[in-house]
């Protein structure tokens, strides 16, 4: 492995989890476009991908859009504005403090969710 | 001190792939790396191959890549690096033997990009006169010595070797803000295309591994600036 630093780092995670919202969408346009054979088909697909280790999936694909979302922004410091390049790795600290404030309280209210089946 | 280095050797006369040759070593702290590699062909293993001039990090032949990151062997000290030493051949150039890669796909970029000053107007009388503010905003990017520590840093270069890489897109930044050239349009529409300068995704990998200090990630994102404002 390449010891890259900070941006290598963002740059990897940016991919991995716009890969993974990528597939998450195909997987949710198929679930979706089941409908066109009638309920019972699209009902006992939805069933299927509300057990609890795809609702557990789905917090992994709001942390990919939220952090995907955030080093978006930090992108787009360093694409328009002179400073955003300089800064780019404490910004990469922030994009991780301002995903933990957001991700956190989801977490907490989410899981206990899951796991009693709501 | 003793040193443990390890190098990933090839030579394609012999192994089907590459493999790790190991050697203990009795070195000086203030020995740079080079002079690890020049102690171990020299009196361990005449075999062992590898490129270097002028041992002075000025003619960017010994990039290497030094316990996971491209540095040249000529400007690390053995004291900066500890004493377990993991030395390949830089990375997404083909393996001619053991540390030497073919470099020509690396020249053939910065070829591509028009590498030398431009300027149809007639030759004035006395020099084309440039202001030292003028002068500043490139001095960066003329600095290059074209050892492609950058290029063969950058993770999409590894899997997309078409991609110009940084390298070439600092020695077009030298000329596309140099006041007296006129070659930027032409150097534009060649960055512009499908292998060019939007295929850096700004991983820094390249500012990092630079020996000259070379704000790599900068330049380049001024000259996406410079095409994105001038195409708008």
């Amino acid at each position: 492995m390449y010891r890259g630093r900070e941006g290598q780092w963002a740059f990897i995670f940016h991919r991995v989890s716009g890969l993974a919202i990528l597939f998450y969408l195909l997987v949710h346009v198929a679930e979706l476009a089941a409908a066109m054979w009638g309920p019972q088909y699209s009902n006992a697909i939805l069933g299927f991908f509300h057990t609890p280790v795809f609702r557990l999936a789905l917090l992994g694909i709001i942390a990919a859009v939220l952090y995907h979302a955030l080093n978006g922004l930090r992108i787009i410091f360093m694409d328009f504005t002179g400073w955003g390049v300089k800064y780019q790795a404490k910004i990469w600290y922030g994009v991780f403090a301002v995903f933990l404030v957001i991700y956190i309280p989801v977490l907490i209210k989410i899981l206990p969710e899951i796991f009693r089946g709501h | 001190m003793q040193v443990n280095v390890k190098i990933k050797r090839f030579n394609p006369e012999q192994d089907n792939r590459p493999y790790w040759s190991e050697h203990n070593v009795e070195v000086s702290e203030t020995d740079r790396i080079l002079d690890v590699m020049n102690q171990i062909k020299w009196e361990e293993d005449g075999s062992f191959t590898y490129r270097r001039s002028c041992g002075h990090a000025i003619c960017g032949s010994d990039a290497i890549l030094l316990n996971g990151v491209n540095r040249l062997a000529c400007r690390v000290l053995v004291k900066d690096i500890g004493s377990n030493i993991n030395i390949e051949p830089i990375r997404g150039l083909p393996v001619i033997k053991d540390l030497i890669v073919d470099m020509e796909p690396f020249f053939d970029s910065y070829k591509a990009i028009l590498p030398f000053f431009m300027n149809d107007d007639p030759e004035p009388t006395t020099e084309r006169y440039q202001s030292v503010e003028d002068r500043a905003i490139f001095d960066d990017t003329t600095k290059c010595i074209l050892c492609a520590c950058c290029t063969t840093s950058c993770p999409i270069f590894w899997t997309n070797g078409q991609y110009l890489g940084p390298a070439a897109i600092v020695n077009a930044h030298r000329f596309i803000f140099d006041s007296r050239d006129q070659g930027t349009s032409e150097r534009l529409g060649v960055l512009n295309q499908v292998n060019g300068l939007w295929r850096c995704r700004t991983a820094y990998n390249c500012t990092e591994a630079c020996p000259r200090d070379i704000p790599i990630t900068k330049a380049i994102e001024e000259v996406k600036r410079e095409l994105l404002w001038r195409k708008a």
